[in-house]
């Protein structure tokens, strides 16, 4: 994975996503403009993208139907949509539906649009982090870690679980051991995505 | 005002629109001389039981009742009892005075009667046979059959020997006799009068209409033709037959209208009523003028159905006019939306790129910082303008919402400013309470007020159109006033596009929109300012 935290901007106007990618520069955010959404889509893997600005009127694949491909491909990337044509409907839909994080209207709100791609690397950032957590264990670790956190007792966890407190116990010590934190304030934070 | 006030009030502005004018004088006199004329006139068609079997006068009372209104009533009653005392049809004293004289009103009370009822359910009904060339040939077979049916009641008090309409004959052949002489009498003299009338207004123009040589050719033909059909059967001993007249007058009638008609009507009566002014006895002459009455008023009501089904197909074409203007519209919408889309994608560009250039130019020197600065600012200003054109044109579905007034004025304003300002005209949106809030479809809302504007601006160029806000009670009231140099209600007042290009269909769509939002459209004239008023109530509670 090359740098995580840079921002996809994708238009099929080629002025408009170069445009709004320079502007996240000069912002002080990496950006990279995209014309074609598979163009995007086959660079995502490779690239993680944190932040994905994308029109919703497009060519061949329209805003939502790249959302969708892009989440099964990278489930931590935020998505922000940006449209000429805006709708109730399309606004609803862009943040229930496809996980949107805003919904722009053009001509663009340079301060919001910056705002939303700031809180989409964010959320990214810490998704990441929970995902590279969390991908270090096995299932049965991964259960007792969400009980865990939550604040249950190595009994409570137990019961829940149906297995015995002194698996419980050895669970634990392998997730501290793997996560190497230091106590469970440690964990919980791990849990919300924040650096330890 | 509430009910109970209401009714004394129209009562006495009833009333008081009873009142003798100072240019009805003129009129009344001349009426005078022209009924003692036509009465003297009727004479020859006299027999026993009725008066005249073709009695013009009623005519010339039928035509004024209509063209001015059916308030001169008891007027041309008093005209019509004096003048026959004057000429000394009757005597005013006497043992036969009070007959006579309730003889003399009846016609008069019964032909306004007969006029204002027919207007009355012409108003209340929208049908084809309602439509004004019909109204007036209902009007015309109703006042004549009114008069008749009336001598009853009227007569039943008075002495049984002293009546006109009961000595020696049958009822039924004196009221047919007076109801038939009536009857022609309105059918060939009212519309020569009315057309004239209308001339001297000025409601029609001074014109003889030319007719068409081929229209004319058939009227002609067919009328002569059904002629000496009658002139034949009267040569072969069956008397003069008015049925071939009648096929005639329904052909004319109904292929070219009532001006025709009425020239068929005056062919047959010219040739029957000489005829019948002979020496005929009572029962062929009765027998005679039934068969005339029944042509001319098929003839009449033949034309008037014919002008009925014009005008009516007149309607339908406004109407399909107004459709395919409505269409358009839509087509302009679409259009205008696409435009707004095709317009906001490089503008966001420009407004992107724009902003960095003022913001790296802001170092330079003076003069491109302030160019950078401008066009930034022109940027913006455009990106707004997209935004807000896209909010009233674009949507689609437009929810009721609460709505705060001064928001549907200031928005209203914005968009009709601009077309103030390029024909010279003011627009006047004074403070408003920010606290008033209406339960509404902004945009639909928003196209009414637009309407009023617009057409108060159309109506006063130059003037200044105000637009106040106030409440009364539960209701918000929103006036939008233009001054009027006529008085108000004259035709210079109107305020609708019609004159300007437009189809007058504002005020229509204004005062659809206001009343499916519960309120109301209304007008109150001062002299010298027009007023539209929209009432809305107003949304209280949690809501507000």
């Amino acid at each position: 994975m090359t740098d995580p935290v840079s921002v996809a901007v994708l238009d099929d106007d080629a002025d408009l996503a170069a445009t709004v990618a320079r502007l996240l520069v000069r912002s002080g955010i990496p950006a990279r403009a995209f014309v074609a959404p598979q163009d995007l889509l086959a660079a995502v893997p490779a690239t993680a993208f944190g932040c994905v600005v994308s029109d919703i009127q497009m060519g061949e694949m329209d805003g939502f139907a790249f959302a969708d491909a892009l989440r099964t491909k990278d489930p931590a990337a935020a998505l922000v949509f940006m449209t000429a044509w805006p709708t109730t409907t399309h606004a609803v839909d862009a943040v229930r539906r496809h996980g949107g994080l805003d919904y722009l209207e053009k001509p663009i709100d340079e301060a919001r649009l910056i705002a939303s791609v700031t809180e989409g690397l964010a959320w990214s950032q810490r998704e990441r982090r929970i995902a590279a957590v969390t991908a270090a264990l096995t299932r049965r670790e991964r259960e007792v870690f969400d009980l865990l956190v939550r604040g249950h007792s190595n009994k409570a966890m137990a019961g829940v679980l149906g297995i015995s407190e002194r698996t419980v116990e050895d669970h634990r010590a392998s997730i501290v051991a793997k996560t190497r934190t230091n106590g469970m304030a440690q964990l919980v934070a791990l849990s919300r995505g924040e650096a330890i | 005002m509430t009910t109970a006030d209401a009714a004394p009030a129209r009562l006495s502005n009833n009333l008081r629109s009873l009142a003798l004018r100072r240019q009805d004088v003129p009129l009344l006199a001349l009426y005078a001389l022209a009924f003692a004329l036509l009465h003297w006139a009727a004479s020859p068609w006299g027999g026993a039981g009725f008066f005249s079997l073709w009695y013009p006068a009623a005519g010339l009372r039928f035509a004024v009742l209509w063209s001015r209104g059916a308030r001169l009533t008891p007027w041309l009653m008093l005209t019509e009892v004096l003048t026959d005392a004057a000429v000394g049809v009757f005597p005013l004293i006497g043992p036969e005075a009070l007959q006579a004289i309730t003889g003399a009103l009846r016609p008069g009370v019964t032909c306004g009667l007969a006029i204002a009822a027919v207007r009355h359910m012409a108003k209340s009904r929208g049908d084809e046979l309602m439509l004004p060339p019909m109204t007036l040939g209902l009007a015309a077979v109703a006042a004549p059959i009114l008069n008749a049916v009336m001598v009853i009641p009227f007569e039943a008090g008075l002495p049984a020997d002293a009546g006109r309409y009961r000595i020696g004959v049958d009822v039924a052949i004196s009221l047919t006799g007076l109801a038939v002489g009536d009857l022609l009498g309105i059918l060939v003299l009212a519309p020569l009068l009315l057309w004239t009338a209308a001339v001297a207004d000025g409601a029609v123009p001074i014109r003889i209409p030319v007719p068409h040589l081929r229209p004319l050719l058939e009227d002609v033909s067919v009328m002569a033709l059904c002629l000496l059909l009658t002139v034949a059967l009267w040569r072969g001993g069956l008397g003069a037959q008015p049925i071939p007249s009648l096929l005639a007058g329904a052909w004319i009638g109904l292929r070219h209208g009532r001006t025709a008609a009425w020239f068929a009507i005056l062919a047959q009566v010219t040739v029957f009523l000489p005829y019948s002014a002979g020496p005929l006895d009572d029962g062929s002459r009765l027998e005679l003028h039934l068969g005339l009455a029944a042509v001319v008023l098929v003839t009449w009501l033949a034309g008037s159905f014919c002008d009925a089904q014009a005008v009516a197909r007149q309607h339908i074409d406004r109407r399909n006019r107004l459709l395919f203007q409505a269409e358009r519209l839509k087509t302009l919408r679409a259009m205008s939306v696409a435009v707004i889309h095709e317009i906001s994608q490089p503008l966001s560009t420009l407004a992107i790129e724009a902003a960095h250039l003022k913001s790296v130019t802001a170092h330079l020197d003076a003069d491109t910082a302030a160019s950078a600065a401008l066009v930034d600012r022109k940027a913006r200003a455009l990106s707004d303008l997209v935004r807000r054109l896209r909010r009233f044109g674009g949507r689609d579905v437009d929810e009721p919402s609460p709505l705060p007034v001064p928001m549907l004025v200031q928005t209203a304003c914005q968009i009709v400013g601009a077309e103030a300002r390029a024909s010279g005209g003011r627009l006047d949106c004074g403070p408003l309470a920010a606290d008033l809030v209406v339960q509404a479809q902004e945009i639909e809302l928003t196209q009414a007020l637009v309407n009023l504007l617009r057409n108060a601006l159309a109506a006063s160029p130059g003037g200044t159109v105000r637009l106040t806000v106030h409440t009364r009670g539960e209701d918000v009231l929103i006036d939008v006033s233009n001054p009027v140099p006529d008085a108000p209600g004259s035709s210079g007042a109107r305020n609708d596009a019609r004159n300007d290009g437009g189809m007058g269909v504002g005020l229509v769509i204004a005062r659809t929109i206001v009343e499916a939002h519960g309120g109301a459209l209304s007008r109150s004239d001062e002299p010298g300012l027009v007023r539209f008023t929209i009432s809305l109530p107003l949304l209280t509670g949690a809501f507000a």
